[in-house]
């Protein structure tokens, strides 16, 4: 799973930046196109929703979404890692 | 499911300010909904007038946007109508407690099948930030520039008085708590108040030195007070910090209640 916020619903009010226990989101530094200063992301693989989500069947923690006021915040599924095989031509 | 299935995508996002709590309500409140298993087409959601009243709107069930104060008549209604819906009230403190104040403590007393979710923000948001009943002694509003001269009311304590069946009281800064209280509420036949204490930092922050959402949430969790450790240090006769917010469950009996389907 990958965490998202999206900045079509985010109002910039630093609520996530709280909440998170590992502090993934940082305040944001540069507005976006409606002049939003979205929070960036700090190292998102430690979020233990999306590490685990998928062994234990359930949401884990889930905090960062449920207090997110504008239901920006959201995982999205990933596909699963798949070996590629590179040929290397010499 | 999550609780983002039981919210309208293309009515998002939604006109509260930024840092308001009501959305972090409307997520814990439909998260414990989403957990019941209902049917969305057998659950009403009632509201009132006021910013926390704009919830209704955005769920994704049957919604009754009502006239001032009296979400808890309409609810009321619909429940005696049918009681095999499901019926949950969001309101807000100036609507439950100001102008709906005899609404919600007959409610209470008829002990109604209802949950009913109080965003309790301090204040008169949408209009304009004018003092609300519940504003605490001393706040600064619109309408009380030299800070409020009178107590404020204590709505768990009136609902446990009128009879509510249920009665908590968490902070936005309690999510799952919050979510736990409110699927609590929705399992208990008869009424059950949950009032939540919500943020607003547009017009009861700015005027009260609380600007930032993230303080206010600060201040949430600084000053809560579980009521075990409340009636404790009250027992003992040791002082209680006089802004402490006192969370937990309030009361939990099985008085008869009327609206529950046979």
């Amino acid at each position: 799973m990958k965490l998202a916020i999206d900045e079509r619903r985010c109002k910039g009010c630093n609520l996530c930046t709280q909440v998170c226990p590992y502090h993934i989101f940082r305040p944001g530094t540069a507005a976006n196109r409606k002049g939003v200063l979205v929070p960036e992301l700090d190292r998102p693989e430690r979020c233990t929703n999306c590490r685990l989500r998928n062994l234990y069947g359930r949401t884990l923690c889930g905090v960062c979404q449920l207090t997110c006021p504008d239901q920006a915040i959201h995982w999205q599924s990933e596909r699963p890692y798949e070996p590629v095989r590179i040929e290397v031509e010499y | 499911m999550s609780f983002e299935d039981w919210l309208r995508a293309d009515r998002l996002p939604h006109i509260w300010c930024s840092g308001c709590s009501n959305g972090t309500i409307l997520n814990c409140t439909m998260a414990a909904v989403d957990m019941m298993d209902w049917d969305p087409d057998r659950t009403v959601v009632v509201s009132g007038i006021g910013c926390s009243s704009r919830a209704a709107g955005y769920v994704e069930a049957d919604s009754l946007h009502t006239t001032h104060g009296r979400a808890l008549a309409f609810a009321t209604g619909v429940k005696l109508a049918e009681p095999s819906l499901n019926v949950v009230v969001f309101t807000g403190d100036g609507d439950l407690a100001a102008i709906g104040g005899n609404h919600f403590i007959h409610a209470c007393r008829r002990n109604i099948d209802l949950t009913v979710v109080c965003m309790n923000n301090l204040i008169y948001g949408m209009t304009g930030g004018q003092g609300s009943p519940t504003t605490p002694l001393g706040a600064l509003s619109t309408t009380t520039p030299y800070g409020a001269a009178e107590p404020a009311f204590d709505l768990a304590a009136l609902a446990v008085a009128a009879g509510a069946n249920y009665v908590a009281r968490w902070t936005s800064y309690h999510v799952r708590e919050l979510e736990k209280a409110v699927k609590a509420g929705l399992e208990t036949p008869g009424l059950s108040f949950i009032e939540v204490r919500a943020g607003c930092p547009t017009n009861y922050g700015r005027k009260n030195r609380i600007r930032e959402a993230t303080d206010q949430l600060e201040q949430f969790r600084t000053r809560s007070m579980l009521k075990v450790k409340y009636d404790r240090l009250v027992a003992e006769g040791k002082p209680v910090p006089h802004d402490a917010i006192v969370v937990g469950e309030f009361v939990r009996r099985s008085n008869p209640a009327m609206g529950v389907a046979p």
